[in-house]
């Protein structure tokens, strides 16, 4: 077996170790799912090599540190751009209940104190982030940069453990919640109710947004409105530079992206690394800002925010007075838990991925501008084109090596990816579905289940909707959809229109504020997606599959999004 | 209460009585105060128990026996067994007094003067003053005063199983720390029999009333061999929202004396023992049980072939719930133990 194995495997590309195989890795896991939030857009060779390797060993160690009874980790595999996920699954009941009396073990201390173990993890991350920040990338010499591969490597790699453990704790206690009210009380995590109890809490995404308002406010009091209202995002900078207020708002901004813990140091994307944090373009921030400076001055959004709380505590009474009184503590530990379940989901993105991949992006960067300087590569970010040990191979010699022949083959090649859009499911079972029963379900898996994979909307002829997905947030709207795909597409967000988009992370917030209504084609109710929809009190419609396939922008379309329906209205008036 | 009374009709009796007949009784006693359709019969008190065993010269001999033994704690069951044998031995052993014979006799009688029959079949049940579900024994389809009188005796002395001696020792109760009230009431001739709870026993669940049901009389539902019906019903809007019907081949039914587990007809197993009116009216009962004793119950409850179906069912005995899930334990606990449940258990 070994060695038909080794005549027929192929040489490893994009990343080693971990390129897909289907010879070898059908066979080996069965069946394997892509993670569709993660995938589209194609990741960049380096991004995917970083994602495979080291976001798989986060799910390991998470798998392995709570001892899922069911789950020993994830493998993940890279094909053309995209991320497969297989699952070690355990069967043996013998060797589950093994399990099970660690995970007892593991998880109590973050039932008993999540916002404790989150927190020292979240200065555990902020110290690596600042020794990462230590180096000028730009005076560094070739050996720097040479150990300063390794060191991203080893942070990134930090991140994803403290990522999932965080994860894993917190959607067994939104799952625990859900499962209950469901059984108990016929309240479904997509109820509005239900999202009425979890959310309006004060955490580090909201916190940021805040800051974007008020520097929205602060604007408009220094008289620059106009300069913000008549320009667009990229050239506000230019013109704030030409007045002494202008100026001074701006150092204002940059103080706050300096010194904030996070500030600055935030991708505008949380996948891949090829496109620019807060710091580097500060066009991003400014274009916040200048989506709170449309809103005026009466725009009030802590008191927006004062009132989500108040009716989160009003929706929270409410539920309990249905509960009996010998099951009161369990439910409202429970809700308490989810809070902050709910609350880890929307911020972790900022102390995990948004901040370690600014540092990655900035360190690579240098890197390539190395190679780019000695002719190595043609260009700085070509650099995503390499994985890092071809990047540890010429680093230190950048002048004695010609890497063209490969940036220039890989970047055709991603480009090619984004033209076919690869496969769902990748399985030697004999359909997707039974692909998902027999390799998927079994693992119990929190996060597979809830995020990457979601739920399909149970089948509801009767709606004759023509695109049906689960509710993230409830509420029905109208209005123009606005398909977009890839970030750069997010400035043609108009106010009031309804985003469509593949998926969503907390990068995109930004246009929460402008739009009416979300419509995507991945995720489950503990996406981004959901979680952000929810903090927004948008009508939010998750895992329609096919949403930027069968939607066009311009389109006018009616969210039902309670029921996980949306209706075309052009087709509807047109045959009327 | 007249000083000096020691039998008491459950009409006289209210669950102030605790004390006085055992909680069995005293719940009795309130539920025909509530107008149930509890089968009518009589307590014998605690005090009666303390009369016989003064007059015998019991205590004595029990003592004796006991402190010939020593420490107890600890010791061997064959130990309690065989100290259980010499103390039952003691008490069936004693001719009941007669003036005490006299008493139940003529309670006996009445009873049976009441129901319209020579000698009525009862049933014999042990009332303690603490709780202690299924220790003690009790005696079913008794008919006539000798017979009563002998399984007195013998429900008095099952507070003295080798099983509820060493339960208090190990607990630090006194070995002799157990009086026993007795229920007599008239036999319910079941047509189904079954136990309700008012709390799902396993989640501690208190917005459902969960029906265990079969066939026959109730100690082949309490007994819990063989599969039976199970039913759970809403408390709020009163809808059955599960129906499991097991089943159901044996049963409990009366002989001549006493009771046997005898076949369930075969074009009967798989039927439910119980119609959905009768599954709502005995939902019904428990809920005004609850709330009017003020904490989830436990109830036994038959239902009587000789009445007609709107007040044909009748409580049997009632007492607090016991839920796994409300031991001590912290919410955390909680928690784990329905996470691992509900994910992780494939």
């Amino acid at each position: 077996m070994a060695k038909k194995k080794q005549l027929k495997a192929k040489i490893w590309d994009e990343a080693p170790g971990y390129d897909y195989i289907a010879e070898i890795d059908l066979p080996e896991m069965r069946s394997w799912f892509l993670d569709g939030t993660h995938s589209i857009p194609p990741l960049t060779p380096l991004y995917g090599y970083q994602w495979v390797r080291f976001c798989g060993h986060g799910l390991k160690f998470a798998c392995t540190e709570l001892s899922i009874p069911t789950c020993r980790g994830w493998e993940l595999r890279f094909l053309r751009g995209g991320i497969y996920c297989a699952f070690h699954i355990v069967r043996d009941k013998k060797e589950i209940a093994q399990r099970e009396v660690r995970f007892r073990q593991a998880l109590r201390p973050w039932l008993e104190d999540f916002e404790g173990l989150w927190s020292g993890y979240r200065q555990e991350l902020l110290g690596i982030y600042a020794k990462l920040r230590e180096l000028d990338v730009d005076n560094a010499t070739n050996l720097q940069l040479h150990h300063h591969n390794y060191d991203l490597m080893q942070a990134y790699m930090r991140m994803w453990e403290i990522h999932f453990v965080g994860m894993y704790a917190s959607y067994n206690a939104w799952l625990l919640l859900e499962a209950m009210t469901k059984e108990r009380f016929g309240l479904s995590d997509q109820d509005p109710q239900f999202q009425d109890m979890v959310r309006g809490f004060d955490n580090k995404i909201y916190q940021m947004d805040k800051k974007m308002w008020q520097f929205g406010q602060l604007a408009i009091r220094m008289g620059l409105e106009d300069v913000f209202k008549k320009n667009k995002p990229q050239s506000i900078l230019g013109k704030l530079q030409q007045s002494a207020k202008g100026k001074e708002w701006f150092k204002q901004l940059m103080d706050y992206m300096e010194t904030d813990d996070v500030g600055g140091w935030r991708m505008r994307r949380s996948t891949d690394l090829n496109e620019p944090y807060w710091l580097e373009d500060p066009g991003t921030p400014i274009g916040l800002v200048k989506d709170n400076v449309m809103r005026g001055l009466s725009y009030n959004l802590e008191a927006t925010r004062a009132e989500m709380a108040k009716k989160r505590e009003a929706a929270i009474a409410d539920f309990l007075k249905k509960v009996p009184a010998g099951e009161k503590e369990l439910f409202q530990g429970l809700i308490r838990l989810s809070g902050k379940a709910s609350s880890y989901s929307e911020e972790h993105d900022l102390y995990c991925e948004l901040m370690v991949q600014a540092l990655m992006r900035r360190g690579y960067l240098a890197m390539g501008r190395r190679l780019a300087e000695k002719g190595a590569i043609d260009k700085p970010d070509d650099i995503f084109m390499l994985n890092p040990d071809e990047i540890d191979r010429v680093i230190m010699v950048p002048e004695g090596h010609d890497m063209r022949w490969l940036t220039r083959r890989r970047r055709a090649a991603w480009k090619e990816w984004h033209k076919k859009p690869n496969p769902a499911v990748l399985t030697e079972r004999a359909s997707p579905e039974k692909a998902v029963k027999l390799d998927l379900l079994p693992s119990g898996d929190a996060v597979a289940i809830k995020t990457i994979i979601g739920e399909m909307p149970q089948p509801m002829p009767k709606l004759k909707a023509d695109l049906r997905g689960i509710c993230g947030c409830a509420g029905e709207v109208e209005g123009k959809a606005r398909v977009v795909v890839r970030y750069e597409d997010l400035k043609k967000v108009k106010a009031g229109e309804i985003l469509v988009c593949p998926g969503i992370n907390p990068a995109w917030t930004p246009v929460f504020g402008l739009v009416n209504g979300v419509i995507t084609d991945t995720g489950g109710t503990l996406s981004h997606a959901a979680i952000i929809g929810r903090e927004y009190g948008l009508p939010t419609i998750v895992n329609t599959q096919k949403g930027t396939a069968k939607l066009k922008s311009g389109q006018r379309v009616k969210m039902d999004a309670t029921n996980g329906a949306v209706y075309i209205v052009n087709k509807q008036t047109g045959k009327g | 209460m007249a000083a000096g009374k020691l039998i008491y009709g459950f009409e006289e009796l209210g669950q102030e009585h605790k004390k006085l007949v055992g909680k069995k009784c005293a719940n009795l006693g309130e539920m025909t105060r509530m107008g149930l359709a509890v089968p009518p019969g009589f307590a014998i008190s605690i005090a009666l128990y303390r009369k016989f065993a003064r007059a015998t010269g019991i205590l004595e001999e029990i003592s004796r026996q006991v402190n010939k033994l020593g420490q107890l704690k600890g010791r061997n069951i064959a130990v309690f067994d065989e100290l259980s044998q010499k103390i039952r031995g003691i008490i069936e052993g004693k001719e009941m007094p007669p003036e005490i014979s006299k008493a139940i006799a003529s309670y006996y009688e009445g009873l049976s003067k009441k129901v319209g029959a020579t000698d009525v079949a009862v049933s014999l049940r042990s009332a303690g003053t603490a709780s202690r579900p299924g220790m003690f024994e009790s005696y079913l389809n008794i008919i006539g005063i000798e017979d009563v009188l002998d399984k007195i005796k013998k429900v008095w002395s099952s507070a003295y199983t080798a099983r509820a001696i060493a339960f208090r020792i190990n607990k630090g109760v006194p070995v002799m720390g157990d009086e026993l009230g007795i229920a007599v009431a008239k036999m319910v001739n079941a047509r189904s029999s079954g136990i309700s709870f008012t709390v799902d026993p396993l989640t501690g669940d208190t917005s459902r009333v969960i029906i265990d049901a079969n066939w026959g009389l109730g100690v082949g539902v309490v007994s819990g061999t063989g599969s039976v019906d199970k039913f759970v019903v809403d408390k709020e809007t009163l809808k059955i929202v599960k129906t499991s019907i097991g089943k159901k081949t044996k049963q409990v039914i009366a002989r001549k004396r006493g009771v046997g587990w005898g076949e369930v007809p075969v074009k009967k197993q798989k039927v439910p023992c119980l119609s959905n009116q009768e599954i709502v009216a005995v939902a019904k009962l428990a809920i005004l049980l609850e709330e009017h004793l003020g904490q989830p119950q436990d109830i036994e409850w038959a239902i009587d072939a000789d009445s007609p179906p709107t007040k044909n069912i009748s409580p049997l005995q009632t007492r607090p719930a016991k839920v796994a899930a409300q031991r001590k334990e912290s919410v955390t606990d909680r928690m784990l133990d329905l996470m691992v449940d509900k994910f992780y258990r494939p």
